[in-house]
């Protein structure tokens, strides 16, 4: 490594700690008592060091409100979803890879072009089915609406075209069957791919906000996405701007620790995604 | 396929392939496929939320009117100079395409999109309200410019500064990694988080930018209640919150750019911002058009950050077009009305899927 490289790395440290202030200042905030906040936020550096200091913040957070009540329903359709998503598409995805049968042309077809319809362009006929239903609020709600998306099945199709014949064959020739097969032979195979289309799904559910917004009107069902929009419009009067950055703290936790463990398959999901979708 | 000895199991390979897909085409069908023909059949009725909730008959088939009342006008004319501005845009746009396709220097397909968006950028803003004219909708015009507004601006500034980022950070060291890693982070956050912070942030009270201009003397800006800083605002969080995946997808695609090639460059005296322009960029032509297709289709459906940050306001200076279909279908319960905007919205989101799809194939 020449000097010129660690000039380099001097250099992009700069924009890369300013990229850090916002979500460190609201670590900050979320350290600091209430009272001072009132007054200024600017306690120390800039607010940017918890200078006064307290936990407070996060021993009220559970003790009133609603914050750890709707971290639990983010938790349940979260994993919901993610499992739901997991086992139509795997399914799928083998059959629109691996089985020949007639038909598969047009259904590969017809669900590519389901890739091409937005969230924000069913939302409404979902809401009045849903509503005729009579399932909103509640978990299955908010989670089946994510399992009609097409993009697991075709990152599972993806993959399943990538795994040799050969494997599949030697399992034919020992009398296996095809469903046997998918469930003994192709899903072991395939725990990459899942892994990464599990934590695509998982970071859609716990961040998505239109449709929780829409089909949960009852705080209970609320998750702690949506949670937080409905304290953060009124934060300084209502509960104190300490608390409510504690929630926003508590809200990322799931998804940055998620990001720093699986730091690869976050990468590769999101970019598979291609949106955050 | 070719079935040694008898067939294994009492499932046929087509049995097989209907019970392993039966699940997924259960839940598309019912939850993809109908709600979006169920959307259009939404869209040709006057249709009231609370009125069919309590009554289903309380809705009335209107066919494309509420197109009409939402997109169309009393004494619609149309005008060669109503936006002179844009207007000669899109005439030099379209000039410069069959110019630059004559020469040869633009593919066939990037030539008919410069093409064609250059003669809707000469037709639309065309259209204006003649005498005692006016709009049906008065705002929905406005909320789709302030849409392509924010996309005009966050797109760029979400490319280029993760283009340059990429580029900087695209050795594999342990420090590169680390750095990749911080720009990465603020990407998996939630939207209800990304706007919290920003709204603190942009403060005149509270806010660490205020703070900071304070300190060195100056008045801070009431950022998101100020009409010329508002949009400006919302951009600025929205690029902080989506340069991660550019600037990823930028670095896979900078790692498909052998190292020949720049040593070769160096030879000829082309090292870093002269090895960036011309032996960087011309490599990296698709994965650039990708991007910029991918960050258009996510940014055109932008909601939270309007919705949470500055309600639209001020003035409707940053309302955009998924806020206004959801105010008007849950807010004043105009379901069809909000409906038809929503096909509107899938139309051009359609479009640049389509776009997405054909580069997505196109080899280089």
């Amino acid at each position: 490594m020449n000097r010129s490289y660690y000039w380099l790395v001097l250099g992009l440290s700069i924009p890369a700690f300013l990229w850090l202030v916002p979500t460190l200042w609201m670590v900050s905030l979320s350290f600091q008592p209430n009272e001072v906040l009132a007054r200024t936020t600017s306690s120390t550096l800039f607010g940017l060091i918890p200078i006064p200091f307290t936990a407070e913040n996060y021993a009220a957070l559970f003790t009133f409100g609603q914050t750890p009540w709707w971290f639990l329903n983010s938790l349940i359709v979260s994993v919901g979803m993610t499992l739901g998503v997991l086992a139509v598409s795997t399914t799928a995805g083998y059959a629109l890879a691996r089985l020949n049968f007639r038909g598969k042309v047009p259904i590969t077809i017809i669900c590519l072009v389901g890739l091409m319809v937005p969230e924000q362009a069913v939302f409404i006929p979902l809401y009045t089915m849903f509503a005729d239903f009579g399932w909103h609020n509640s978990y299955h709600a908010l989670i089946l609406p994510r399992m009609a998306v097409p993009i697991g099945v075709f990152l599972m199709m993806q993959f399943f075209r990538g795994i040799p014949r050969d494997i599949e064959e030697a399992a034919r020739l020992d009398g296996v069957g095809w469903l046997r097969i998918f469930w003994y032979v192709m899903l072991p195979l395939a725990r990459p791919a899942m892994m990464t289309l599990a934590i695509l799904t998982f970071l859609y559910a716990w961040n998505d906000y239109l449709w929780p917004l829409v089909s949960a009107q009852q705080r209970e069902y609320f998750t702690i996405t949506l949670g937080l929009a409905s304290i953060q419009s009124n934060f300084a009067q209502s509960e104190g701007l300490g608390r409510v950055m504690a929630s926003g703290v508590i809200a990322s936790l799931p998804v940055v620790i998620l990001f720093l463990i699986f730091q690869r398959y976050v990468v590769q999901a999101m970019t598979a995604g291609g949106s955050k979708g | 396929m070719q079935n040694p000895r008898k067939p294994a199991s009492r499932l046929s390979q087509t049995q097989a392939a209907w019970i392993l897909l039966a699940p997924f085409l259960f839940t598309y069908g019912l939850f993809l496929i109908y709600p979006f023909f169920r959307g259009f059949w939404i869209s040709l009725h006057d249709w009231n939320l609370l009125a069919v909730a309590f009554n289903p008959d309380a809705k009335q088939f209107v066919g494309l009117r509420n197109y009409e009342r939402v997109m169309w006008g009393r004494n619609i004319e149309w005008g060669p100079l109503a936006a002179p501005f844009w207007q000669l845009l899109g005439i030099a746009g379209l000039a410069v395409s069959v110019l630059l396709r004559g020469t040869k220097r633009l593919s066939r397909f990037n030539a008919i999109a410069l093409g064609v968006a250059s003669v809707l950028v000469i037709i639309l803003p065309g259209f204006h309200p003649g005498e005692e004219g006016r709009w049906y909708d008065r705002r929905f015009w406005p909320t789709v410019a302030n849409t392509i507004v924010f996309v005009g601006l966050a797109v760029p500034g979400v490319t280029i500064s993760a283009l340059l980022l990429a580029a900087a950070l695209n050795r594999e060291t342990r420090a590169m990694g680390a750095l990749r890693t911080l720009f990465f982070l603020s990407q998996v956050l939630s939207v209800t988080v990304v706007t919290l912070i920003w709204q603190i942030m942009f403060s005149p009270r509270q806010g660490l930018i205020a703070n900071i201009t304070e300190t060195f003397g100056g008045t801070p800006i009431n950022w998101l209640t100020d009409e010329q800083f508002a949009m400006a605002a919302i951009v600025i969080a929205t690029i902080w919150w989506s340069l991660g995946i550019a600037m990823i997808l930028f670095l896979a695609g900078l790692q498909d750019i052998s190292k020949d090639i720049y040593e070769a460059a160096a030879l000829d005296n082309a090292k870093g911002a002269r090895a960036f322009w011309y032996v960087t960029l011309p490599n990296l032509k698709r994965t650039v058009t990708l991007v910029v297709v991918l960050q258009i289709i996510l940014h055109f459906q932008v909601f939270g950050q309007s919705h949470l940050m500055t309600q639209g306001g001020p003035n409707d200076t940053t309302q955009v077009l998924v806020r206004y279909i959801y105010q008007t279908g849950f807010r004043d319960s105009e379901l069809g009305r909000a409906s038809a905007m929503a096909v509107f919205l899938f139309v051009i989101m359609g479009t640049f899927s389509v776009i997405q799809f054909i580069v997505g194939r196109e080899k280089t």
